[in-house]
């Protein structure tokens, strides 16, 4: 069958290919179309949807493979599908950071583990195979749109009054009786009930509510923003994601500020509940753990008025204070600042005394800081202390005597000490758990006292320009929505010629127009509207 | 004070089970009778018991200061509160008795089911220390409840349209979904009984996943337990003396919680003995003795009712379940989506309904295969809300 405009044989309208129902009068007028693939003709009110009529070119068919609901939905159920896969094991964004993958997955989930790693399960939602799913998706929403939605729009804004018998026939609710005394009066009361009125001679078209209509186009259109807004994080400059550590006390550059931007941590607080915190809680409080009530970082903000200076030292102006805790993130321009995390593994100053050869303790006890040690400490008026080698991480001793260190980070100390009686001097080799003598029969002895841990905040700096692209695409989406769902079209159709007809369709709630509808005629002495559904029922019974 | 205002909200709660339990007596009568007087009876009884639930919501979220949406206990609770709302919604609408005989069981059951869960008052920890909370927690039970309409009426429609006592596999599905019921419904009665009546209580100690000891305490004899565990008793304080308690011998390693699964593995055994034993009686299926009460449904309100509880619970699902909630995320973690299993599961659940409504735009989608896939979104959303929190320990982990 040849593509070709078609002429209505009822009114003489010209419609365009692949038309069902006459645009004009409503009139079946191509019964040719793919009644498998069409539930109701009146979706698209009869309109001319490329993707119904049979395929003829290569494009007709790629274009239909995507406008198919069926394919939209297979897509959908795939992407739905991937997404519960992977919840089976952790993602590797919340393994433990610094393990090897493929050992953890193996270690804590035996060989089901090691294959969900050896297929990328433990990254799916960032796989190349899931975004293009996605793209999949957005593919058949554009192409399922413009399909159904343009010749929609177009039928929806151009219908007449007058419509065919037939179809008036076909339509789900239909009336056909005596006509009644005063129509005025029946289409008054119609509008009473918001109904928006046209006339056509003895023919009327009530209509409201037709917006809901675009509802669906109106949410995919949200859809399609949103997934591309998901993209735009790809692009450099979109969207920052960074840590600060910071001990008690420090000043630090904001990354990714070009030197900007400082911060300082003041203080770095954890509060547990208290009883006082209310009788109610009084059970739950009595067992065991205490339970935290707030992580907080009070922070100071610095602006760099050098920053613009190459090479410059920093100087730096206060611009804020502010408490960082869980859920109150602090924002400045388009960054945020937010609680993440707190460390206390690391050591801050370790102290020592120093003990003789029976076991007493001489002179005062002596403090390391570790972040920058001193090399002498008098103990006593004639002892005193030198600190000959020190390594924030010990790893060995190096054939020249002196100490390695693994990481420049004080979690394993080592320190070679010297203690001198102003004479004589003794050499000892100090670690955690552990002390060697490096001279032979050594009178003194340094014993480890105590240590002081650094309490760290870790913050995470979060810049995101993808946000407003992706809420908006969500906002739309939800106005979609509500308008599809909340809001039905209804529309009544009624010839008041010496036979009465009235037919009515709705996209949504024929329980609802039913009433509406009856109640109106019921009102105006007319009897109800059958409903074809219930026909169907009590024939098949 | 504060602590009287909790126990009177759990007494309400409390009354408010037992009117909807004396209220299936006239609502079942007004579905076989002509008078409209049963019914306006019932839909009094549910009208006051819905106010007694929100009397104890409120009470609750006076006395302890935060929405009580906190914890298990609280969110199941709010569940079946906000089912009874999605029944009575549907009810001012359709004037439906018959969908109120199937949703306010199903209310009751997680009702008593909630209860199983810790009813202590807690305090927030801060990552909940957000008016979020309430606003997110709230749309989405809300949203539920009235999705699960859906599924009440797929379950009329399906137990009508599907001939009881056909050997089809559309049969005995719904068959299992029956047996599902009645292994709660043991679980429940099983754990009331010997936790509470009984009070068995076999202790053992064993390592988590982290290598730290911890102490299980089994209600029910064990049949599965950890690796290693011991047999304990506890003597005062945090001492733990070696005992003698019943065992199994079956153990598994501590990736799975074997203390649930031991749970599990008697409300099933239990629950399927109980089913063994109430098919003895009946001579016939489940299906088959409740269908007379489905057979005064009207199919294409029931599929009406199906379809209309998804289009009106979907946007607010969307709304409270992913909008609000990525919101939240966004200030409280820093990031609005971070595939997190709960957040996951979300999304699946949001993707279930989405293919739900795209295929009923197909011919041949609507009563039947719409109200099985009502029925697997109701098993979804249990899943998220219960399966999920308890199995992964994600962020959103509070049990
Ligand atoms: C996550 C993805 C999607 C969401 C959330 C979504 C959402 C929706 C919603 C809520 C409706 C209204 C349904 C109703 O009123 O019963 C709708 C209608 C529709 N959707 Fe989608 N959709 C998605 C993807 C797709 C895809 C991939 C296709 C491609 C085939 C598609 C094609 C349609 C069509 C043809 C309609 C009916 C339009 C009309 O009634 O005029 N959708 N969609």
């Amino acid at each position: 069958m040849e593509l070709k405009e078609m002429k209505c044989e009822s009114c003489g309208h010209i419609n365009p290919p692949g038309t069902q129902l006459c645009q004009s009068c409503g009139k079946m007028i191509d019964s040719d179309y793919d009644q498998n693939k069409i539930k109701d003709l009146m979706r698209y009110d009869g309109s001319a949807i490329r993707s119904k009529t049979k395929p003829k070119s290569i494009f007709d068919k790629i274009w239909i493979f995507f406008t198919s609901v069926r394919v939209g939905v297979s897509i959908i159920l795939a992407i739905t599908v991937a997404a519960a896969i992977g919840t089976i094991f952790p993602q590797e964004y919340y393994i433990p950071i610094g393990v090897d993958p493929g050992e953890h997955y193996q270690e804590n989930y035996g060989t089901l583990g090691y294959l969900y790693y050896s297929l990328g399960f433990h990254n799916l939602y960032s796989s190349w195979w899931f975004l293009i799913l996605n793209g999949l998706l957005a593919l058949s929403i554009i192409a399922a749109s413009i399909d159904r939605g343009i010749p929609l729009f177009k039928s929806l804004k151009n219908q007449r009054v007058k419509k065919h018998d037939s179809f008036f026939r076909r339509q789900r609710l239909f009336l056909n009786t005596e006509r009644p005394a005063n129509t005025d009066s029946l289409i008054d009361a119609f509008s009473k009930k918001r109904y928006k009125v046209r006339k056509d001679g003895n023919s009327y078209l009530l209509e409201k509510g037709r917006l809901s209509r675009y509802g669906p186009y109106i949410n995919h259109i949200g859809l399609i923003l949103l997934l591309f807004g998901s993209m735009l994080r790809f692009f450099p400059g979109m969207y920052v994601d960074e840590l600060i550590y910071l001990n008690e006390g420090e000043t630090e550059e904001i990354p990714t500020t070009q030197g900007q931007y400082y911060i300082k941590n003041e203080r770095f607080v954890i509060d547990t509940y208290e009883k006082e915190d209310g009788e109610v809680f009084q059970q739950a409080l009595s067992e065991g753990s205490d339970l935290v009530s707030n992580f907080q970082t009070d922070i100071t903000f610095y602006e760099n008025n050098s920053a613009d200076i190459v090479g410059s030292s920093p100087d730096l102006e206060e611009i804020d204070e502010y408490s960082i805790r869980v859920n109150h993130p602090f924002s400045f321009g388009s960054y945020e600042l937010y609680q993440s995390s707190y460390d206390n593994s690391q050591l801050k100053a370790m102290t020592f005394r120093v003990e003789d050869a029976s076991g007493n303790t001489i002179g005062d006890n002596f403090t390391i800081n570790l972040d920058d040690p001193d090399s002498q400490f008098a103990v006593s008026e004639d002892i005193s202390v030198n600190m000959r080698a020190y390594s924030p991480d010990f790893l060995e001793v190096a054939d020249n005597g002196t100490l390695v260190s693994a990481t420049p980070v004080p979690t394993n100390p080592a320190f070679v000490f010297e203690v001198t009686n102003g004479q004589e001097s003794e050499l000892s080799l100090l670690q955690i758990m552990n002390s060697t003598d490096i001279t032979e029969n050594n009178e003194y002895n340094i014993r480890f006292v105590g240590a002081e841990e650094h309490i760290a905040t870790v913050l995470t700096v979060k810049k995101d320009h993808t946000i407003p692209f992706i809420a908006t695409g969500f906002i739309i989406f939800l106005i979609g929505l509500s308008v599809g769902s909340y809001i039905n079209h209804r529309r009544i159709w009624i010839k008041a010629d010496d036979d009465f007809m009235l037919a009515a369709h709705t996209n949504k709630n024929y329980f609802g127009m039913k009433r509406e509808i009856n109640e109106v005629l019921e009102s105006n002495g007319l009897e109800a509207v059958n409903d074809k559904l219930d026909d169907e029922d009590k024939n098949k019974e | 004070m504060a602590s009287q205002l909790v126990s009177i909200s759990s007494t309400l709660l409390y009354a408010a089970f037992i009117l909807y339990l004396v209220a299936m007596l006239p609502l079942a009568t007004s579905i076989k009778s002509k008078s409209n007087k049963p019914a306006k009876i019932a839909i009094t009884m549910v009208v006051i018991g819905f106010i007694l639930q929100i009397s104890y919501f409120i009470l609750r979220w006076i006395a302890q200061g935060h929405a009580p949406v906190s914890n298990m206990y609280e969110f199941i609770t709010m569940f079946a509160i906000m089912i009874i709302a999605g029944y009575l919604i549907t009810y001012f609408y359709f004037k439906t008795r018959l969908l109120g005989l199937f949703a306010l069981p199903v209310s009751m059951l997680l009702m008593a089911y909630g209860s199983m869960f810790s009813r202590e008052v807690e305090p927030l920890i801060p990552a909940l220390q957000s008016n979020w909370l309430a606003i997110h927690v709230i749309t989405v039970t809300l949203a539920y409840g009235i999705l699960s309409m859906s599924a009440v009426a797929g379950l009329i429609y399906l137990l009508k349209a599907v001939p009881s006592d056909e050997k089809s596999w559309r049969a005995r599905f719904l068959e299992a979904i029956m047996a599902g019921i009645i292994i709660v419904i043991t679980f429940i009665a099983t754990t009331v009984l010997m936790q509470n009546v009984i009070g068995y209580q076999d202790d053992f100690l064993y390592q988590d996943k982290q290598g730290q000891n911890q102490i299980a305490e089994y209600h029910l004899p064990s049949l599965i337990n950890f690796e290693g565990a011991v047999p304990v008793e506890h003597v005062g304080e945090n001492n733990y003396e070696e005992a003698d308690h019943f065992h199994s011998g079956v153990n598994l390693p501590p990736l799975i919680d074997s203390q649930k699964l031991n749970t599990v593995l008697w409300s099933f055994l239990l629950g399927l003995i109980v089913y063994g034993i109430i098919r003895l009686i009946l001579r016939k299926r489940i299906i088959a003795v409740l269908k007379p009460w489905s057979n005064k449904a009207d199919l294409n309100l029931m599929d009406e009712i199906g379809y209309r509880s998804v289009i009106i619970g979907f946007p607010i699902f969307a709304l409270g379940g992913i909008f609000f909630a990525s919101i939240w995320a966004q200030i409280a973690w820093s990031r609005f989506w971070g595939w997190d299993p709960k957040e996951t599961w979300a999304f699946i659940t949001f993707m279930f309904y989405t293919v739900f409504l795209h295929l009923r735009l197909n011919r041949g989608y609507e009563g039947e295969k719409s109200a099985w896939l009502a029925i697997i979104g109701f098993l979804l959303i249990l899943f998220n809300l219960i399966a999920i929190n308890l199995l992964v320990a994600g962020l959103h982990s509070y049990a």
